[in-house]
């Protein structure tokens, strides 16, 4: 063996053993270090995502249909203020959602942009406000007007939607449809006079240590 | 000899670093104060356990509040679950990280086996239910239900009798179509059929029992990750309440589920680091043995030496492979599943639980009374009962 060849193969063991080394340093406690507080906008895909129903869906999803149901002639050509109720959105997919979010955002939007030209009942506040109503019949509470009037407002339109999904599952990865559709019913006829959908398709692979 | 000198010193240097290398061990696992109190053991592991193992805490924990009928607790801890199992998509550091040859499995961030994950949606299936959302309590038990898909054998695949039986009663509480949800769940029945729906029925009754099934790691290196039958002195139920009985039987099996979807792609990956630990390690024999005869040899000795180096280095190479299987599990699992339906007037009732064993009799010790009240219609009256409370 001559003088290079010996200081080769030196190196090469050296090299080996350092690289052992490291590995075996690896199994020891390891401190990941966090993410900051990152501010977004609701409609940005985050860096933590799934394939379910996200902020940015419900922006977007709620944006359209806003958009969509304004234009409606039943709604723009009403005679007088037209009252909507907002009934419960339907949740036929596999993921949980806080129900009421997407009609609030979109009453939200829809209170905001159109001024006044459609008024939303606050049906989910019915007790506090037979509360006071009561309250005011027995004079326990004072009244600016005739608290024996029946005033509580009737809805000539309700305003619900129904969530739909398919899902795909197989060694490729997890794919999810997800439909949004959105009706506006009139009260008296039970009519449909405004529907419009959105859909979404998300996909994504976990990592193979978790399959 | 200057030549002998060389290869003695690296050879030394091998030894060195080798040893350095066999000083990084692993910190003492967490463990819990253990005061006695499972939800304030599993809150304080939770917070204070390493990130990785914090879902593995959570899930622990709230079926400790289940059985204490702590459920807003439940709902908070099972969120955390559910966001953690249904966010994984996509690069993963640490997860990429535990397919490395040297580094444990169980250095992941803990999401479950499939069986565990489905406990988790089903638990926060009855919390939904409970109140007051069947479309969001039927949205989990079809994640649940999705969970099991994949398997390597697709006979396994989907076939929890009670993810499918309460997805079609959900709907039918909805007033929507069940598809064939009845049927799917007969089909995957084993041990019990369960009942035609009785939309109508008011008082749900989700229960199980039994202590469900623990992992272990088997193979020559651990490297193969098993399931431990779970056990149960109970396999049928009854519930009993003035005139009305109700006899369940047991569903849903964990331990079947667990033990019968077949190889994970992990098991490969594994598999292959045990095939690499073991040729490393015969491959270092070999090479010590021969260079230690060629190293007393005159005209050998360089030569014998630098196998002797060469099969130290191998050594190391398999000491430092970890193929280990992760057997962390969720450890307060039940064995079977059921669930029933009753007919009740609303107001306070008396329920008489019972477990019968195997041949049909009662086992008196087990058996127990809880005071219920039946929510007033229309609303329905979710219950859940198991035979631990710990």
């Amino acid at each position: 063996m001559n003088k290079s060849k010996a200081r080769m193969t030196f190196q090469a063991a050296a090299l080996l053993v350092v690289v052992t080394f490291a590995a075996g340093c690896a199994s020891g406690v390891r401190n990941p270090s966090g993410v900051p507080v990152t501010e977004m906008q609701a409609d940005e895909r985050g860096f933590v995502a799934g394939t379910g129903i996200e902020s940015q869906d419900l922006v977007s999803v709620t944006d359209k249909m806003a958009r969509s149901l304004v234009n409606t002639p039943e709604i723009s050509q009403f005679p007088g203020t037209p009252r909507i109720a907002l009934d419960p959105v339907i949740n036929n997919t596999r993921f949980p959602i806080q129900q009421d979010i997407f009609l609030t955002r979109l009453r939200s939007l829809l209170n905001s942009r159109t001024q006044g030209k459609m008024r939303f009942l606050a049906r989910e506040r019915m007790d506090a406000l037979r509360e006071e109503r009561d309250m005011k019949r027995s004079g326990e509470y004072t009244s600016s007007s005739d608290p024996n009037i029946q005033e509580f407002k009737g809805a000539d339109f309700f305003l619900t939607g129904k969530l739909d999904g398919q899902t795909t599952r197989t060694s490729a990865g997890t794919s999810d449809y997800v439909l949004y559709s959105f009706q506006l019913i009139d009260a008296r006829t039970s009519e449909i006079i405004w529907e419009d959908f959105s859909e979404l398709k998300k996909q994504g692979l976990e990592d193979a240590s978790y399959r | 000899m200057p030549k002998l000198s060389t290869t003695a010193a690296w050879l030394a240097l091998a030894l060195v670093v080798g040893s350095l290398g066999g000083c990084a061990t692993p910190s003492a696992p967490y463990r819990p104060p253990w005061t006695g109190d499972p939800i304030a053991d599993g809150l304080h592991a939770v917070t204070n356990a390493p990130a990785k193992d914090k879902v593995l805490w959570q899930m622990i924990t709230s079926r400790s509040a289940m059985f204490q009928k702590d459920y807003q607790l439940a709902e908070d801890l099972l969120d955390d679950v559910l966001l953690s199992i249904e966010n994984r998509y996509g690069d993963d550091s640490d997860a990429r990280k535990s397919r490395r040859l040297f580094q444990d499995e169980a250095d992941k961030f803990f999401i479950g086996e499939p069986y565990e994950r489905v406990m988790a949606y089903y638990y926060r299936g009855i919390l939904y239910w409970m109140a007051g959302e069947p479309d969001n309590a039927r949205a989990c038990f079809r994640s649940a239900q999705l969970q099991d898909s994949d398997t390597e054998k697709n006979e396994f695949r989907n076939d929890y009798v009670l993810m499918d039986y309460l997805d079609g009663l959900a709907s039918l509480k909805l007033n929507a179509s069940t598809d064939s949800n009845y049927m799917r769940s007969t089909n995957s029945a084993r041990l019990a059929i369960p009942p035609q729906y009785r939309p109508s029925d008011n008082v749900l009754i989700f229960a199980d029992y039994g202590k469900g099934p623990t992992k272990y790691a088997a193979g020559s290196y651990g490297e193969q990750l098993k399931f431990r039958e779970g056990v149960s002195n109970a396999f049928e139920m009854k519930f009993i309440t003035g005139q009305n009985s109700l006899h369940l039987g047991p569903y849903d099996d964990l331990s079947y589920q667990a033990s019968t979807r077949g190889g994970r792609v992990m098991d490969h990956i594994l598999a292959n680091q045990a095939v690499f630990k073991s040729t490393t390690d015969a491959a270092g024999d070999a090479a010590l043995m021969s260079g230690m005869v060629l190293a007393h040899g005159r005209n050998t000795q360089e030569v014998g030496l630098g196998l002797v180096a060469a099969g130290l280095v191998s050594k190391i190479f398999s000491a430092a492979a970890t193929p280990g299987a992760d057997t962390r599990d969720w450890d307060n699992l039940p064995q079977y599943l059921t669930f029933g339906t009753m007919s009740l007037p609303p107001g306070p009732h008396v329920l008489t639980i019972q477990y019968l064993d195997s041949n049909g009799a009662e086992i008196p010790s087990m058996t127990r009374t809880e005071n219920i009240y039946v929510n007033p219609l229309p609303n329905d009256t979710v219950l859940y009962f198991s035979d631990t409370k710990s």
